[in-house]
This record gives structure tokens, sequence and C-alpha cells, in this order.
């Protein structure tokens, strides 16, 4: 690639003309409704330079990691299962559509009665809600491991463990990746919207607070910085983890 | 000289009976190729030859110990299989050490042995390429080298050059044979290609249609002039092949 086709000009360019567009609906509304892109930019760098920026994205991601961090180790377990035994399988594929199924909101409201207005809310949440998520990749992959490989190992005589070390987790891994990528960004949108009930700190709590003091424009910032941070995370996190680990492409 | 596999009326039924009859022996060292139309169970009886399935009646000796599908043997069988089926996520070495492992082999032995038989094959200097970056033939030789490397009592072979084009062919059937001068294993080797039999066996078993038995033995000893033997086959096996086709006995 060149360095001009890294700039993404035609990209460049609608975004130019979406920001010159948002610039003329904010004269003509005003900055209550849509406050303009210099006071946004504003604010970020007044979020940043206070540190304020690092407190609230702290707050959320350490409930993220707890919240989606016991879910990958669930859906492990769930798949270590499944792997062992069909039956297995066959009942973790069913609670995962049933909780595929079931709505954010059912959990947030479930967590405000379980857990009041505590940081577990949102931590609980984001569990429920990825869990699945991350589940049914994972059975996706065990199913997908090629049986004539394992056959294979057979021939050879490999032991159990041998042949799961081998050939069961190298073929089940980018499944894996691929469920916590996804379940990384859904983690992040829902443990924000569970952060408006109850507790006062973290992304989604700081976005309601500026819109209850009619700081519309904090509240764009704050969407900035989870935007930052969702991309941030594919990038640095999950793409580098999957090109590090399938590197034999 | 010592017999090292003996076929003892070994027949299998699969809704339909594709196996009938069938009884040979094989002497230590020799390279027999099984002919046959195709559907005509030549890949089954590989298959129960090496343990991977069940026989419906008769047996199978290896040095005298019967071997019996599921059920541990002391023998050891190599398989080079249609596919290569090697692990992508391994090097070739790696790939080869691996089925040292269960012999015991300490793991530098194990690495030296696998270098030794890729060398063996011609894949000297491609030792740490992954399966991805060579081509079908180079993975195909990988696969004999590993089957090679635990210096197997029998060495099967299930049409390993049937996804190759017609030159890399002609070069594996020179290897193979250049391979098995050079070790002196004991090879069974099923293919449908007649030339491809007639240039590298030291037995020729051509199987009847299914349900099959043997239709004829014959020992490739350069008795029976070459274009003719292959005249023979050709005849014998558009016969059976017609025979199949119309299910006439």
């Amino acid at each position: 690639m060149t360095w001009v086709a890294r700039l993404r000009l035609p990209t460049l360019a609608v975004v130019a003309l979406i920001v010159a567009v948002w610039t003329a609906v904010s004269w003509r509304y005003g900055a209550y409704v849509l406050p303009s892109p210099w006071s946004v930019i504003v604010g970020f760098v007044e979020v940043v330079r206070t540190g304020e920026i690092w407190t609230h994205t702290a707050a959320s991601l350490s409930r993220i990691v707890i919240g989606f961090g016991a879910a990958v180790v669930t859906a492990l377990v769930a798949a270590l299962l499944g792997f062992v035994s069909r039956t297995a399988r066959g009942i973790v594929r069913d609670l995962t559509a049933v909780l595929n199924a079931t709505s954010v909101f059912v959990w947030i409201v479930i967590s405000i009665i379980w857990f009041g207005l505590s940081h577990w809310a949102p931590i609980f949440t984001t569990f429920m809600i990825t869990l699945p998520v991350v589940a049914s990749n994972l059975i996706e992959g065990v199913e997908s491991v090629d049986r004539r490989l394992l056959e294979m190992g057979d021939v050879y005589r490999l032991s159990g463990r041998e042949k799961f070390r081998a050939i069961v987790v190298p073929s089940t891994l980018p499944y894996l990746i691929a469920g916590m990528k996804v379940g990384f960004g859904l983690a992040l949108k829902v443990s924000v919207v569970a952060e408006i009930f109850g507790v006062t700190s973290g992304i989604g709590y700081i976005m309601n607070y500026s819109r209850e003091i009619l700081a519309t424009q904090m509240v764009f910032v704050w969407a900035v910085v989870m935007i930052l941070v969702m991309m941030l995370t594919d990038a640095l996190v999950f793409d580098a983890l999957s090109r590090r680990l399938m590197r034999w492409r | 000289m010592a017999v090292k596999l003996v076929v003892e009326d070994v027949g299998k039924d699969y809704l339909i009976p594709i196996i009938d009859r069938v009884s040979f022996s094989v002497d230590a060292g020799e390279f027999l190729c099984l002919l046959g139309p195709n559907g005509c169970g030549k890949t089954t009886l590989l298959r129960i030859i090496g343990g991977l399935e069940p026989a419906t009646r008769g047996a199978v000796g290896i040095d005298g110990e019967l071997i019996v599908a599921g059920r541990p043997h002391q023998r050891r069988i190599g398989v080079v299989f249609q596919e290569d089926r090697l692990l992508p996520w391994m090097t070739l070495e790696d790939n080869v050490a691996l089925v040292l492992k269960p012999l015991g082999m300490p793991a530098t032995e194990r690495l030296a042995t696998a270098r030794r038989y890729l060398g063996l094959v011609g894949l000297a200097g491609f030792e740490t390429y992954y399966p991805g970056r060579v081509s079908g033939g180079m993975r195909q030789r990988a696969a004999i080298a590993r089957a090679l490397a635990i210096e197997p009592d029998v060495l099967l072979m299930d049409e390993p050059f049937g996804a190759l084009d017609a030159q890399n062919r002609r070069i594996m059937q020179r290897e193979v044979r250049r391979i098995w001068r050079e070790t002196g294993r004991t090879i069974l080797f099923v293919t449908h290609a007649i030339e491809e039999a007639v240039e590298i066996g030291t037995t020729l078993v051509m199987l009847s249609a299914r349900p099959s038995r043997i239709r004829e033995l014959i020992r490739n000893d350069g008795r029976v002039e070459r274009l003719k033997l292959i005249d023979d086959l050709n005849t014998m096996i558009m016969e059976e092949v017609e025979r199949q086709q119309g299910g006439a006995p």
C-alpha cells in the first residue's frame, strides 16, 4: 500500500462532509441539541487534562474485565464439558440459545433487584450478555475440530491429553478469539448502559450525568472515548493476539 | 522371507456387503499394491488392516499379533492417507516429531529423528516451514516422513498421490520406490491407477467388483512383460467396473 492509499482519502472526504453538515446544524439548532465539533474537541482536551478520562475509563474497564473475564472462564468450562460429552454439548447449546434471546434490559432490571445500586449490577449484566456469545463460538469451535486429524492422532497413538493439546486447542483457538472479540465489544456497549443506574463512576455514569447538567458536548466527548477504547482494544489486543497465534496461516 | 502380514478371510458388511472374503499374506520388505475398481472396498480393507475399522469377519495379523480396531497392540503401523493430515499450526519437523512422543523418545532425539526422515523424503531445508507454505506434493512427502519416522512394521498408503498433478505423481512414484529400497519397509499401497501399480509394486492384488474378493494375485517380478501386464490388468479392471455397475454376478 502506498501512503496515499493508507490515508483512505474517500473516507476522509466523507468525514469532512459530515463535520461540515454537523457544524451547520449546530449553528441552526444550538449547542444543547447539537454541540459544535470544536466544543467537543475542547471538551475532550479538558477530560484528558484533568485526568477524568482515565478515572471513568478505568472504572468501566475494570467492571468489564471482571464480568467478561468470568464469562470467558465459564464458557471455557462449558466447552470442555461439551468436548468430553455429547449430552453436555447439547445442554450448553440449548442454554446459550435461550441466553442469546434474552434482552439486555432483563438483566439490568434483575441485577438492580438482586445487587441493588452497586457496581455488581453492570458486572452481572456484562457476564450474562457475553457468556452465550463466547460459549456458542467455543462450542462451534469444538465441533469443527477435524475428525480426520483426530484419527491421525489415533493411528500414531497420541494420548488423549496430547490430542487435546496438539489438535483440539489449536483448532478451537480462532473461534475463541473471534468470540472474545465480539464479546468484548458487546461488553463495552452493555456495561455502560447498566452504569446509568446506581454507580458513581464509569463512562455510562458520566455520560448520563453530563446529560443531566445539560453539558451535551460532554455526552459527545464520552461517546468518542468509548469508540476509541473499542477500536484500540480491537487493534492492540485482539488483532495482535490472533496475528501472533495464527502465524502459520 | 518371513511373513509380515496375514489377512485371513476378512470381510466387511456396511448396510450392503462391501468385502466378501479376502485372504493374502505379505512378506517382510514386500511392496504390495491393492488394485480394483472405484468403490470396491480397497480403502476399507486398508483401514481394517490398520486397525482403524472393525472387520465383520476374518482376522488381520502382523508379526503374529492380532490387529483389532479399538484394541491396543504392540505393532507399529504407519498410515499415509489420501490427504496429508498434517497439523497446519505445526512446522513440518514438529509434525513428524509429534508422533514420536508416544514412543517415549526424548525431545532432542525426536527432533533429530524428524529431521533425518524429512531429509530422506527430500525435504531437507524445509524443516521449519508450515504445511500451508509448501506445495501439495511436499506436504504428502512430509506425511510419508511422519509414517516412516515411527519405523513401522507395516506402512499403509491409501492413494497418497490422488490429489497431485500428473507430473508430481510420477516424481512421487519414483520417490516412494527409492524410499522403499532405502528403508526396506513392508508397504501396502492402495491405488486405482494400474500403471502406477505396475511401476512400483512387487506384488499386485486385483480386487473384484463389490462385494470384493481377490480376482488375481500377480508377482510383478518381470517375468510377464510390462506392457502386456498393464494391458491384462486394464482388461480385468474394466470387466470388474462393468460388473459393479451392472450389478450382475
